[in-house]
């Protein structure tokens, strides 16, 4: 890329050295807090201000006690907790960030502290009083002098404003020389000659009329309103969070329909958290749908049922949809006859079955987490932890998706059920069914299906991604945070999906094992959207053939299951749906592809939005230079994916991949 | 930081002019405030001349935005306008890349408080180049006075200590006075540091770095 666009935004500077030893002279002791800056491109690790700092700083006798840079300083809810344990140290804080980081810092540490600016701040940004205007991520030449009226319709897309050596609109002005050169400036364009140039280019007049700015437009009052919004919006509920594109009234309003049955399946032995499933067939064998094919072979697994009755035809290996990689498989090939296995009947009198016979016949049904994760429900619904209440997770936060959704409008009944039966197996106290507010059929679905009560509730939840998230909706719903390495049960409350309080239900009042889901077809090329009830083992080729246009290049779209932020994205098409697929999105591929990505800036919007508040750069940072230990230490463990980071980069930066590579690397070294 | 305002309707209408239209939508920076509602119920109300919708993060990235462009294609193609909702830079870009269509900006651009960083903040910096922090037990007696001064000329707060200007907004001296006694270092205040603003600190050579 141009180099000359990548400058260092530096916004502050030390302050001269006098200045600071006068400052430092009744200090005895000082902590220094640094920030990492903003908008300006990752240089050496160690800042050479802050090498300059100490050195100065052991020139003045002072002692040092503490140099701790900290990412975004400004950023008042990451830096909250650091400054609360400066708080109780005696000593003195000095604070080397612009004005703001400074403000904030002393506002904190009021009450006898003193807070030491080690450094000046100079113009670079669009300020009312600096010369130069620079705003957003903008790295090229245009500027904004934000003057409150807009004159580009009239002027060609060329600010005058901005490029004014004085910043005036339309003089008072000597006018410009015969080259058309500013008069104040020699060595810069006019700007009014450029407009019109541009606009003779064009064959276009200048038209309208242009007034004198008016300075008074937009009261104080209402600026600090938008302020204080736009930090309240960002911390609502938890801590980042983005608001993407819904596109989900494409299949919204669409019933649940049977989609059609493949000719064959293929159903991974991995289709859940924790250990692969053994085979119990053979090639030639025949099943029937609904037969067990697989064993679960530990505490943490699940068993697999076949969803179609006929011939299994290999056990063989597959590339995983989730990992990418081959995975041992059952394929079997549908008879067409959809015969049912002996097992799938209603459970007799499950209301007065043991908990823990009632827990085994959920696990042989082989019920994971319907959500994405697949977590074995059976283990779930045993924490060892007593738990107080149970989330129902009807959040489907993820754009495009309407499975959950349809399932909560066309079937309720069955969720309370499951729902119930799940709180029964925990003996938790309450169940509330979070739902998020554009989803307003199946709240209403939900009410009034239930007896409301302080045992039962929904919840309506404002939309934010990535809302569906488990610690995310604690947090919202429960106002409890779980800390890191702990799960939702140590904070008495355990999370599950809708489809799963479904399939639960399903499981223990028909028998029905989990062998088919309902999945979301859409994306911009699909010509057949819906929301389908799918064999689990279907294809996505076969998909593929019901739902696009005939003769449509599957090579040239992107294939992603799951939605469009978390969704993985499918090189192989032999690839089958498994009981974690929330949908399948045919999608365009994107202008700007990773390859074009470019290197980071530090706009800090991956900060900004990072709702485990993490510091996602440095994972980019890091992990181009191949540092995986480094990604590590700023807590790539603790990352859910949910694609923020990388949704709301600026350099289009492939962040998640950079993430799961780390999380190989860590999984590796543990 | 800025905020994005929606034009005045009649105002965006008039620029129509009843002609085709392809709608620009920026997002995603934290620098900006966005009126996506706004936006949003434009776009809603006027469906019917909207020829079609991009929605692009960072606008004002010339390179990626071109690159998005060409699949926007037809739409750009057929509208005689283009509208633009975006901070004023974005509106500059997308002109520099379609030279030849008239693009109209949607919005108005104010400034906001809380410039740099990754949010608004409720402190704000003047960049004045000469950090008085240290005496002002870290607030901002520029930012904070009405007429962006650093210590007058000022007919005084009135007895609430409010601004003579602004009585809605506190004098800053009187907030740095009190967190000062807070602080048990008043004293400070009647020292001679606080000397008066050197404008040269902000011009061009001296912003240079060291």
């Amino acid at each position: 890329m141009d180099e000359k666009q990548v400058v260092d935004y530096t916004k502050y500077r030390l302050k001269p050295e006098s200045e600071i030893i006068k400052m430092l002279k009744e200090v005895s002791q000082l902590q220094v807090l640094l920030c990492e800056k903003c908008y300006k491109k990752f240089e050496e690790d160690f800042e050479p201000e802050c090498l300059e700092l100490r050195e100065i700083i052991s020139r003045s006798g002072t002692t040092l006690l503490k140099c701790t840079s900290i990412p975004f300083l400004c950023n008042n809810y990451l830096t909250g907790n650091i400054l609360e344990r400066i708080r109780n140290d005696n000593c003195t804080v000095g604070v080397v960030s612009c004005g703001i980081g400074i403000q904030y810092v002393a506002g904190v540490i009021k009450g006898g502290k003193k807070v030491l600016a080690l450094a000046d701040t100079v113009s670079q940004s669009g300020n009312a009083t600096s010369i130069s205007g620079y705003h957003g991520i903008a790295l090229g030449e245009e500027k904004c002098a934000a003057c409150g009226q807009c004159w580009l319709e009239i002027t060609g897309g060329i600010c005058p404003v901005i490029n004014c050596a004085k910043s005036l609109l339309n003089g008072p002005c000597g006018g410009a020389d015969k080259n058309g050169m500013c008069e104040v400036n020699p060595e810069k364009k006019c700007a009014w000659i450029e407009i019109f140039e541009r606009l003779e280019k064009s064959k276009r007049k200048i038209s309208g009329s242009i007034k004198t700015i008016n300075h008074d437009i937009f009261g104080p009052y209402e600026r600090e309103k938008i302020s204080l919004l736009s930090r309240e919006r960002r911390k609502e509920g938890f801590y980042g969070g983005v608001h993407p594109e819904e596109r989900k009234e494409d299949t919204a309003g669409l019933a649940i329909a049977v989609f059609p049955a493949p000719e064959k399946v293929c159903l991974f032995l991995s289709q859940h958290a924790g250990l692969p499933a053994k085979p119990l067939v053979r090639a030639g064998d025949f099943v029937k749908a609904g037969q067990k094919i697989a064993e679960s072979s530990g505490f943490i697994s699940a068993p697999v049922h076949s969803s179609v009755s006929g011939k299994v035809l290999s056990v063989t290996e597959q590339v995983h949809p989730v990992t990418g990689q081959l995975s041992p498989a059952v394929i079997i090939e549908n008879d067409g006859r959809d015969e049912r296995d002996f097992s799938v009947e209603p459970l007799a009198g499950w209301e007065s079955l043991e908990p823990l016979k009632l827990l085994d016949y959920i696990r042989e049904k082989g019920i994971v987490g319907m959500g994405g994760a697949m977590f074995p429900s059976a283990v779930k619904l045993f924490p060892p932890r007593p738990v107080d209440t149970l989330l129902i997770n009807g959040c489907e936060c993820e754009p495009c998706l309407n499975g959950d959704n349809r399932l909560m409008v066309e079937h309720p009944v069955e969720i309370i059920k499951g729902a119930e039966v799940a709180k029964k197996l925990l003996c938790a106290g309450k169940i509330l069914f979070c739902i998020e507010e554009n989803k307003k059929e199946a709240v209403e679905a939900l009410r009034s299906s239930m007896q409301i009560s302080t045992d039962m509730n929904v919840v309506e939840l404002k939309t934010k991604y990535p809302q569906g998230a488990e610690k995310m909706l604690i947090k919202r719903v429960l106002e409890r945070s779980v800390p890191d390495g702990k799960l939702p049960f140590d904070v008495g409350a355990v999370v599950l999906n809708v489809g799963t309080a479904y399939a639960i239900c399903r499981a223990v009042c028909e028998g029905m094992p989990l062998f088919e889901r309902i999945v979301t077809v859409s994306g911009d090329v699909v010509t057949r959207r819906g929301n389908f009830l799918m064999k689990i083992g279907t294809p996505f080729s076969h998909i593929a053939g019901k739902c696009l246009a005939s003769g449509a290049d599957i090579g040239k779209h992107d294939i992603k299951m799951g939605g469009p932020m978390m969704g993985i994205l499918q090189k192989n098409t032999d690839s089958a749906v498994i009981k974690g697929t929330t949908g399948i999105l045919f999608l365009e591929k994107s202008p700007v592809e990773v390859s074009e990505s470019r290197d980071c800036i530090k706009c800090g919007r991956c900060v900004d939005v990072c709702p485990m508040e993490l510091y996602p750069h440095y994972y980019a940072y890091y992990g181009k230079k191949g540092l995986w230990g480094k990604c590590v230490e700023y807590g790539v463990n603790k990352c859910i994916e949910c694609g923020c980071c990388q949704y709301i980069c600026s350099s289009k930066i492939d962040l998640v991949g950079y993430i799961k590579k780390a999380k190989r690397y860590a999984d590796n070294q543990a | 930081m800025l905020i994005t305002k929606l034009k005045k309707r009649q105002e965006l209408l008039n620029m129509i002019e009843r002609k085709t239209v392809f709608v620009f939508k920026c997002f995603g920076c934290s620098e900006v405030f966005f009126p996506e509602e706004d936006i949003d119920g434009f776009i809603r109300e006027n469906s019917a001349v909207i020829a079609g919708v991009a929605r692009i993060d960072y606008l004002c990235n010339e390179e990626f935005t071109k690159s998005y462009l060409n699949s926007f294609d037809r739409g750009i193609k057929e509208s005689e306008r283009i509208v633009v909702f975006s901070c004023g830079v974005g509106v500059q870009v997308v002109a520099k890349l379609l030279e030849n269509k008239r693009v109209l900006p949607g919005c108005d651009t104010h400034y906001l408080k809380g410039f740099q960083g990754i949010t608004s903040q409720d402190a704000d910096c003047e960049q004045c180049g000469s950090c008085y922090l240290n005496m002002t037990g870290g607030i901002c007696p520029l930012t904070a006075c009405a007429k962006g001064l650093l210590n007058g000329p000022c007919g005084g707060a009135n007895e609430k200590g409010k601004c003579e200007v602004n009585p809605e907004i506190d004098c800053g001296w009187i907030l740095i006075y009190n967190r000062l006694k807070d602080m048990k270092e008043e004293k400070i205040m009647a020292g001679t540091d606080v000397k008066i603003r050197d404008y040269s600190l902000i011009t061009g050579e001296k912003t240079e770095k060291k």
